[in-house]
């Protein structure tokens, strides 16, 4: 590895009671990097967060935050790092404003011109308290405090939870100029949008185990497109090429999807019968995390399995 | 829950109407089924400590006074100001029931009070505070259903402590027809005070706040009736006792006259409240209260971004509030003293149950108001701890742990605040007494001395506080009904365990009991111990708080 990593976690795992949280979780963010961080509700993304904030304490396997152990080094780190949860909790009598302060304080840092912008971009009163803040509002508090700090590490947690539209699109171009800046994010998420613009890799879990990871591009590279295209003459000499499946006519209109590595056979298939109008979608995020989200996960894996 | 969502179904198809008055009480019936579920251990438990508490006693005292002439000579001493200023004017004092009702009425109506204005704003306020009534809200369910089921659950309750308490002492062979009147009077205080914390949960937008006000307006309930009770003539207390609800409970004279009507006068004033706090319900908006909520500063001051400054200004009103309520019961305790201390003599009985072993009676009396205003600074400093707890169970001491700020630091900056304050609360209201006490014999040199004795008790609250945060880090989802808990069984104990007739070395050392009195021979060994006590428990407690993992609610 020659880049270096803000993250770095290795064969996580995690038991609550009975539960097991994590069974050898893999993750990693390189520094400077907007990392998205996917997988079903409960399939331990909060947990592995938690134990890089030092939270909870890992029961096997190896977890290196900033160059440090998150649970030995916790203070020291967390002057580095930037934390919003998904569901951010505020002291319900005092103001977002004194907040926002407070939190800085804790790290060590309240730059006074960075919270006011971020006031701004957010559109937040920070006068109000917070007990009468809206599900939204008290989560502009936590975002205002992560980005007006100077953290080198941004952990978000589902950080939009509650966010308008308007204020999501706010929220991009904040973790866009994090990244200028040259800090690393690690953003977990359910909302495929958001990480299909901003993150440079992703890693899908899935009840405690990573399944996949990689660069969006590699990802999609594991992974069958789907073509439509007009042509004349049989459909039929379509399927008896190997690596297309689910093909389906419409008069003259095919669809199919298709391996990458069986594209060459079904050029030259398709070139004798006059090929119009050809369309090739790669596999959005979506569906390659529904893949790993859906009830026929398993079965899917073990099918594409050798 | 699913139960719930059926039946909430099946009750929207049988009220098709809109804008009825009956709609505003859609689904009553189920909230209080799932009031009743949610609550039903803590139910059964008051019910066990408050009844059991009259088996108890009711056993104790007829081995304290095995004869009709040992009860007489006991009524003959037993109308003292002290009596009447702690426990009430007694009625029937030479029968077993109307010893009863000194040695335990009193506590038993504040202790239901307590319980129901608990039950209430966590049932009301507390579970509008958290949202969940927004969510139920949001169902088929009448404007006023919930809040009216929650009363009457607690009313239900009110009724079970009456009644449990009154076949406990049938049971015991006490005369059926008092003993029902005293169940009733039980009844009665509860039902008043289930109208109060109803209307205080209209009032406050907080649980603390409403359970603040409440018990506010108990304790002044419990104030006037002493006031009144001291300016007794003959058995009638003065006419100020009509003031305070609990007077209502004592004018019905369980064992004496044993009168029907006072009951009437608390369920009507119950009612009255309640139907207030619905018209107060009408007006206001869920999540809301009525006191308004202001605007607030934009940025922390600089004191606020310290730990310590945080935990201040988090705790600000409730520091005003109990330095209040400290300050004026060491004043109170300094003359009211003075008043009974005329009228005590050392052979009596009660005189020498309060006053512990020590030589001047007026030292001992006073001692023991020093000891019980020792109680109120701890039951602060407990109060003021917990929110260790509490800030982990709400998922804020996940927003200051992911900061540079160690566990162990943090911990500490919480548990400062109660230490020093309670120093100072101590120092102040031990001055106050004493110095109160001073005027009216005319010695100045009274404040400084009391001050010292109250001193004396800074390291069992320590004790207190250490403990609070041991059982936050070893067992955090039980930490907070067990230091109350145990905090609680300790009040009664050190107050009262005399009279339950536990062996000696039980009483004399609890935390507040081994320390010594004022005018008993001073000892450092006790505080020493109970110093070190202290600091064991911190000890594990911050090295377990440092090494376990988070635990959200
Ligand atoms: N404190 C705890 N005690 C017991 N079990 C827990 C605890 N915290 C998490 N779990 C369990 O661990 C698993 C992982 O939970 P986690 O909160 O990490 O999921 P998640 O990926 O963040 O889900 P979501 O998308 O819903 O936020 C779940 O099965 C959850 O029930
Ligand atoms: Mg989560």
């Amino acid at each position: 590895m020659t880049q270096s990593l803000a993250v770095d976690v290795h064969g996580l795992t995690k038991n609550f009671a009975s539960t097991r949280a994590l069974d050898g979780l893999d993750l990693r963010v390189a520094t400077g990097s907007v990392a998205g961080f996917l997988g079903p509700n409960g399939s331990g993304k909060s947990t592995t967060i938690r134990i890089l904030l030092g939270l909870l304490r890992a029961d096997g396997g190896t977890a290196t935050m900033l160059g440090g152990d998150p649970w030995r080094d916790a203070v020291d780190l967390h002057r580095r790092v930037a934390y919003v949860a998904g569901d951010v909790t505020l002291w319900p009598n005092l103001t977002g404003g004194q907040a926002i302060d407070i939190l800085g304080a804790l790290r060590g840092d309240v730059d006074r011109g960075r919270i006011d912008r971020f006031l701004q971009l957010f559109d937040l009163d920070p006068t109000k308290k917070a007990r009468s803040y809206s599900k939204g509002n008290r989560q502009k508090v936590g975002l205002v405090a992560a980005f007006a700090s100077r953290a080198e590490l941004l952990i978000l947690d589902e950080p939009t939870n509650g966010l308008d539209p308007l204020m999501e699109g706010v929220f991009t171009d904040c973790v866009s100029e994090a990244k200028a800046e040259g800090r690393s994010v690690l953003l977990s998420s359910h909302i495929f949008a958001e990480v299909e613009k901003l993150c440079d890799t992703v890693t899908i879990i899935r009840d405690g185990r990573t399944v996949e990871s990689g660069t969006l591009t590699e990802l999609r590279h594991l992974q069958r497109s789907t073509m439509t295209v007009t042509i004349d003459g049989d459909s039929a000499v379509l399927s008896a090429v190997p690596g297309v499946q689910e093909l389906t006519a419409d008069g003259q209109r095919v669809s199919f999807s298709v391996d990458e590595g069986a594209l060459p056979d079904v050029m030259r298939a398709l070139a004798p019968l006059g090929p119009r109008g050809l369309i090739s979608t790669p596999p959005s995020l979506e569906e390659l995390f529904l893949r790993h989200y859906g009830l026929h996960a398993e079965a899917a894996e073990a099918a594409t399995r050798p | 829950m699913t139960t719930i969502q059926e039946q909430g179904a099946r009750t929207l198809s049988r009220t098709p109407g809109r804008g009825r008055v009956i709609d505003a009480y859609a689904g009553f019936g189920l909230m209080v089924q799932f009031i009743v579920r949610r609550n039903w251990l803590r139910m059964l438990i008051w019910t066990i400590a408050l009844a059991g508490m009259i088996a108890i006693v009711v056993e104790s005292q007829r081995i304290a006074f095995p004869t009709q002439a040992d009860r007489d000579a006991y009524a003959a001493i037993a109308n003292t100001p002290s009596v009447a200023a702690l426990t009430g004017l007694p009625y029937a004092a030479s029968t077993l029931g109307g010893i009863l009702n000194i040695k335990l009425w009193m506590t038993e109506a504040v202790a239901l009070a307590f319980a129901v204005i608990f039950l209430v704003t966590r049932n009301g306020r507390a579970e509008e505070e958290a949202g969940r009534t927004e969510l139920l809200r949001g169902g088929v369910l009448g404007q006023h259903a919930y809040s009216l089921a929650n009363w009457v659950v607690a009313a239900g309750f009110s009724v079970l402590i009456g009644l449990s308490s009154a076949l406990v002492a049938i049971g015991q062979g006490l005369p059926a027809l008092g003993t029902l009147v005293m169940g009733a009077s039980f009844t009665g205080v509860g039902l008043v005070f289930i109208g109060v914390a109803a209307v205080t949960g209209q009032l406050a937008q907080t649980s603390r706040g409403a359970n603040a006000l409440a018990s506010v307006i108990l304790a002044a309930a419990y104030l006037t009736r002493a006031a009144a009770d001291l300016q007794a003539d003959e058995d009638n207390p003065s006419i100020l006792s009509w003031a305070s609800p609990i007077g209502w409970g004592q004018q019905m004279r369980s064992y004496g006259e044993s009168l029907w009507w006072p009951f009437g006068v608390s369920v009507a004033a119950a009612v009255l409240l309640c139907a207030l706090a619905l018209l107060l319900e009408r007006r206001r908006d869920v999540g809301e209260g009525i006191l308004p909520d202001r605007r607030g500063p934009r940025h922390a001051s600089a004191l606020t971004r310290t730990p310590v400054g945080l935990t201040l200004r988090l705790q600000r009103g409730s520091i005003i509030g109990w330095s209040l309520g400290v300050l004026v019961g060491a004043l109170f305790f300094g003359t009211v003293a003075t008043a009974m201390a005329d009228l005590l003599s050392g052979d009596n009985p009660i005189a020498q149950g309060f006053i512990g072993g020590s030589k001047d009676v007026l030292d001992g009396l006073l001692g023991f108001f020093a000891m019980a205003n020792v109680l109120l600074i701890s039951a602060f400093a407990l109060q003021s701890t917990d929110t260790i707890r509490a800030e982990e169970s709400s998922g804020r001491a996940e927003l200051q742990w992911s900061r540079a700020i160690s566990r162990v630091r943090w911990a500490l900056s919480r548990m400062a605040v109660p230490a020093v304050i309670s120093f100072v609360l101590l120092a102040f209201s031990g001055y106050a007494i004493g110095a109160s006490f001073g005027a009216s014999i005319g010695d100045p040199g009274q404040g400084g001395r009391f001050a010292a004795a109250s001193l004396a008790y800074w390291p069992s609250v320590l004790l207190v506080i250490a403990f609070v945060v041991f059982c936050a880090a070893w067992l955090p989802r039980v930490a907070s009904a067990l230091t109350w808990g145990i905090f609680g069984s300790m009040v009664v104990l050190s107050m009262f365990g005399d009279m339950f007739g536990l062996p000696d070395w039980v009483v004399d050392n609890t935390p507040f009991t081994a320390v010594p009195r004022l005018g008993e021979e001073f000892s450092a060994v006790p505080l020493i111990v109970i110093g070190g006590l202290a600091v064991v428990l911190v000890v594990l407690g911050l090295q377990r708080l440092r090494t376990r993992d988070m635990t959200a609610a």
